[in-house]
């Protein structure tokens, strides 16, 4: 396992922003993979959102980065999207995972531990990281309001109990 | 073209901007829609439509806070521009808020009406009966699960293996798998024979299962099928289960997919509704909002364009009005307004012309009131031209001279108020003012007054002006002075009279005088004594007589003879010593004051001493107490000429009114020896050498006599 480090720390500004607890980079045959642990928090507003059927989308973004003067070079970026819904006549919540799978939660709390153990099933080449040379991890997730209704999404960006998002967290690697 | 401040093609602009905010607009409604694909920009959209607000805001903002400005400043066509711009927002804001008012209300209103409790009710009875029927089903597959784990408890693996093919044929099920608590199949059996590993529970259901000891819920099939997976425990100490995976039958499905779409849509519009309300008034107040601001601010220019040839015009009539005649204005367009512009420019041209015209006609008014000022003013003559109540409008140089007071200084008086202010001068000045008021024709008058310098007679000649309605507007007073003249008249009349005697009267004498003589001669002798005597008294008379006549006509031709003068140069002061040395053994006291001892004037001076002589004689006759006589020397300036004036005043009876008229005409005197003519021989002298004499009337103690002549030199003060 290469060097990892934990950092959790609170996201964007707001009570009910996600917290990204934990992130890993494993060297496995082919490459690294990555695996992280998210923090979700819902406001009332979200979870009665929920309820009443409205579909909540995070996307978890993955980046290696090589640091520069100036700015940091991506050379890997990967985005997971997961999708929380209620299925009322079943009484479950369906989590729809960035792999095309469905996976159906008797309770609320068991569909969010499922989304927040994150787990890319694409490896980073190994050939893009090279020894000796500082990397950073950088992981967080975005709350996607664009695929909230329509008339939900103007309040969703004023209203911070829309504030679901975590900000960046970047780990440093060394090879 | 006018300059606007928005200084961009105004039509093109306004023609791009309606249809940017039409179609931003309608974009954003468009989005509004579920199923379009333009969802997606729905909050770029509402960025768009909300800078786009935000500048047209700033755009209108900016014009008013220019008009302000320019209201301010007072600036030509701000007012008009500020009505009618106000009136624009007036007429279109209130329209527009009661149509946005009444829009909202029954927005509001459409999508409360779309919920009740009723269709609540139902939503929920249709999903609770789905539900139900789901469950009722479920209860059934889990007691058909039981009975077949109770069939196979107890049993080898190898019977249960034998015993699940024949359990799954009999109880219609997809797939049944036997598992351990391991998770190792044990036995399975399914309607797919590819299916080699049956569907084994995740960590979840092994987590459920392990708390509950069995597990049965809805799963998701593949192919969107729905499947009944139910979890039992053969064993009561679990050691082995029975999984027993149930097809719900696909119209089940359906339906009941079809009432959680519904019961999952109607869920999410409730909860949408207050968002949905905001939504559509935020978009029906951008609506509303782009609309008007984009209207207020074509109005702005729209109103500056039209205001333009106004402001212009202001502008224009400003500077006519401040003497700028030359002022043309561009005309802009062929409408109502370029049509005034181009009056406007034909008034300011004629404006101009009559300007021109005037101002020539002004000019050559000045030069001929100039030229009559100049003649006037070069006159001998005086004159002086009244108003209509007798006020003095304009007198000329001449006047002043004859006057001797600066008649030109007191325009806007009349001739009664100057009387007060010069009373030496009132009796004339009242005779014409009376003159003036009672002639309604041309007058002629001769008037004789006392002046400064002695007595003045006036030849004035009146003329009343009229206009052309008949009225009097004033009148013209032209006068002269003939005191000269009169003089030169008289002089002449006496020296024709001299000449007369000399010729008519001295020729008889010589032979009365030879005849008494003779007389005399021859019958002195013959005669007795007694009556000798009386001849010789009577012949002594008559050539006595004659002596006394002859003398008188030679006094006469020599006034009337042309004097034969010698002119040099003398000195006055020294001329006038010689003869005060003469008359000092006589007793005079005499007392000077000259100005200078250095008095040169071209004169004969023998004329000059008889000047002296006479005038000293005669002061000298005029005073019985000692004789008292002060001469004065001055220099005095008179028409740009010196003369030095010489001053001789007695302590004699002076003269009264009547003598001061007649002193210096011939035969005039008051003595009883005197023949009349020292004087008159004294101002004979005085004019041939180019002087002037008069009695000083100001003089009281005495006789004061001043006269002027020419100097050629006047000496530094003393």
């Amino acid at each position: 396992m290469l060097c990892l480090q934990i950092a959790p720390g609170m996201a964007e500004a707001g009570d009910y922003a996600a917290r990204i607890e934990y992130a890993e980079l494993n060297h496995i045959d082919h490459g690294y993979d990555v695996q992280a642990h998210i923090d979700y928090r819902l406001s009332p507003t979200a979870k009665e959102a929920l309820h009443k059927g409205v579909p909540l989308t995070w996307d978890v973004t993955i980046e290696l980065r090589q640091p520069g003067m100036l700015w940091d070079t991506i050379i890997h970026n990967r985005k997971l999207t997961y999708s929380l819904q209620f299925h009322a006549l079943l009484n479950q919540y369906v989590v729809q995972t960035p792999f095309d799978r469905s996976e159906m939660f008797l309770t609320l709390s068991a569909a969010m531990n499922f989304m927040a153990a994150v787990h890319d099933n694409t490896p980073i080449p190994a050939e893009l990281v090279a020894a000796g040379k500082p990397y950073l991890l950088a992981v967080k997730t975005q709350f996607n309001r664009e695929l909230l209704p329509i008339p939900l999404r103007p309040v969703a960006y004023l209203d911070n109990r829309w504030f679901l998002s975590s900000a960046w967290y970047t780990w440093p690697i060394q090879k | 073209m006018a300059h606007s401040k928005i200084k961009l093609p105004a039509s093109a602009t306004i023609i791009l901007l309606f249809g940017f905010v039409l179609l931003s607009l309608q974009l954003m409604s468009s989005a509004t829609q579920e199923s379009s694909e333009l969802g997606e920009m729905y909050s770029w959209l509402l960025v768009i439509n909300t800078l786009g607000s935000v500048i047209l805001l700033g755009l209108v903002a900016f014009n008013a806070y220019s008009l302000v400005r320019e209201l301010k400043k007072k600036e030509a066509g701000s007012r008009l521009t500020t009505r009618m711009v106000s009136l624009f927002v007036l007429l279109a804001l209130a329209p527009a808020a009661i149509v946005f008012y009444f829009s909202v209300q029954f927005l509001h209103q459409g999508i409360d009406s779309w919920f009740n409790v009723e269709i609540d009710r139902a939503m929920d009875d249709a999903l609770e009966l789905s539900q139900s029927s789901l469950n009722q089903r479920m209860n059934w597959h889990i007691k058909q699960t039981k009975q077949m784990a109770d069939q196979l408890r107890d049993k080898s693996e190898a019977l249960i293996a034998m015993e699940v093919g024949s359990l799954w044929a009999d109880s219609g099920a997809l797939e049944i798998a036997v598992f351990s608590n391991q998770g190792r199949v044990l036995a399975s059996s399914s309607v797919n024979p590819s299916d080699i590993l049956p569907h084994l529970p995740d960590e979840q259901i092994w987590l459920l299962l392990r708390q509950n000891k069995e597990y049965f819920a809805f799963d998701p099939g593949d192919n969107d099928e729905m499947l009944v997976r139910i979890i039992v425990a053969i064993e009561a100490d679990q050691s082995r289960f029975l999984q027993v995976l149930f097809p719900i039958p696909v119209r089940v499905t359906d339906l009941a997919d079809s009432i959680e779409f519904a019961f999952i849509r109607y869920q999410e519009m409730n909860f949408l509704r207050d968002s949905l309300k905001t939504s559509f008034s935020l978009i029906l107040l951008l609506v509303l909002l782009l609309s008007l601001l984009a209207a207020i601010w074509v109005a702005f220019i729209s109103i500056r364009n039209i205001v333009a040839p106004v402001k212009e015009l202001v502008k224009g009539t400003q500077a006519v009005a401040d003497g700028d005649y030359q002022q043309q204005l561009p005309v802009m367009n062929q409408d109502d307004l370029g049509f005034l512009v181009e009056s406007f420019n034909q008034m300011t041209r004629r404006i101009a012309r009559s300007r021109d015209e005037t101002r020539a006609a002004g000019l050559e008014v000045e030069n001929q009131r100039a030229y009559l000022e100049t003649i006037l003013a070069n006159l001998t003559a005086g004159v002086i031209s009244f108003d209509a109540a007798f006020y003095i409008r304009t007198a000329n140089q001449a006047a002043y001279r004859i006057l001797h007071i600066p008649v030109s200084h007191f325009v806007g008086e009349t001739l009664p108020t100057l009387a007060t202010m010069h009373k030496e001068l009132a009796d004339v000045l009242n005779a014409i003012q009376s003159l003036l008021e009672k002639a309604d024709d041309i007058w002629e008058q001769r008037i004789v007054f006392l002046g400064p310098n002695g007595r003045q007679e006036l030849l004035c000649r009146g003329t009343p002006l009229f206009s052309q309605h008949g009225a009097r507007t004033g009148a013209v007073v032209v006068f002269d002075d003939v005191t000269d003249l009169i003089q030169a008249q008289k002089n002449a009349a006496w020296g024709e009279v001299a000449r007369r005697l000399a010729h008519e009267i001295k020729n008889p004498l010589t032979p009365i005088q030879l005849s008494a003589e003779r007389l005399q001669h021859k019958l002195s002798k013959e005669l007795q004594d007694g009556s000798a005597e009386f001849l010789q008294r009577g012949t002594r008379t008559i050539v006595q007589q004659v002596e006394a006549m002859k003398r008188m006509v030679d006094d006469f031709s020599e006034y009337a003879r042309p004097s034969k003068k010698q002119v040099e140069k003398i000195n006055l002061v020294d001329l006038i010593q010689e003869v005060m040395a003469l008359y000092l053994p006589s007793g005079i006291i005499f007392s000077t004051a000259f100005a200078s001892d250095r008095v040169l004037v071209e004169a004969d001076p023998v004329s000059l001493r008889q000047v002296l002589h006479n005038l000293i004689k005669n002061a000298q006759e005029a005073t019985t107490a000692p004789c008292r006589i002060e001469i004065k020397i001055a220099k005095v300036s008179r028409n740009n000429t010196d003369y030095v004036e010489l001053g001789i005043y007695d302590n004699g009876n002076g003269l009264n009114a009547e003598q001061l008229e007649t002193i210096f005409d011939p035969y005039v005197t008051s003595k009883a020896k005197g023949t009349g003519l020292g004087l008159a021989i004294v101002k004979k002298i005085v004019e041939e050498h180019g002087g002037v004499i008069w009695v000083d009337t100001s003089y009281n103690g005495g006789a004061g006599f001043l006269l002027q002549l020419p100097v050629f030199e006047f000496g530094n003060n003393k």
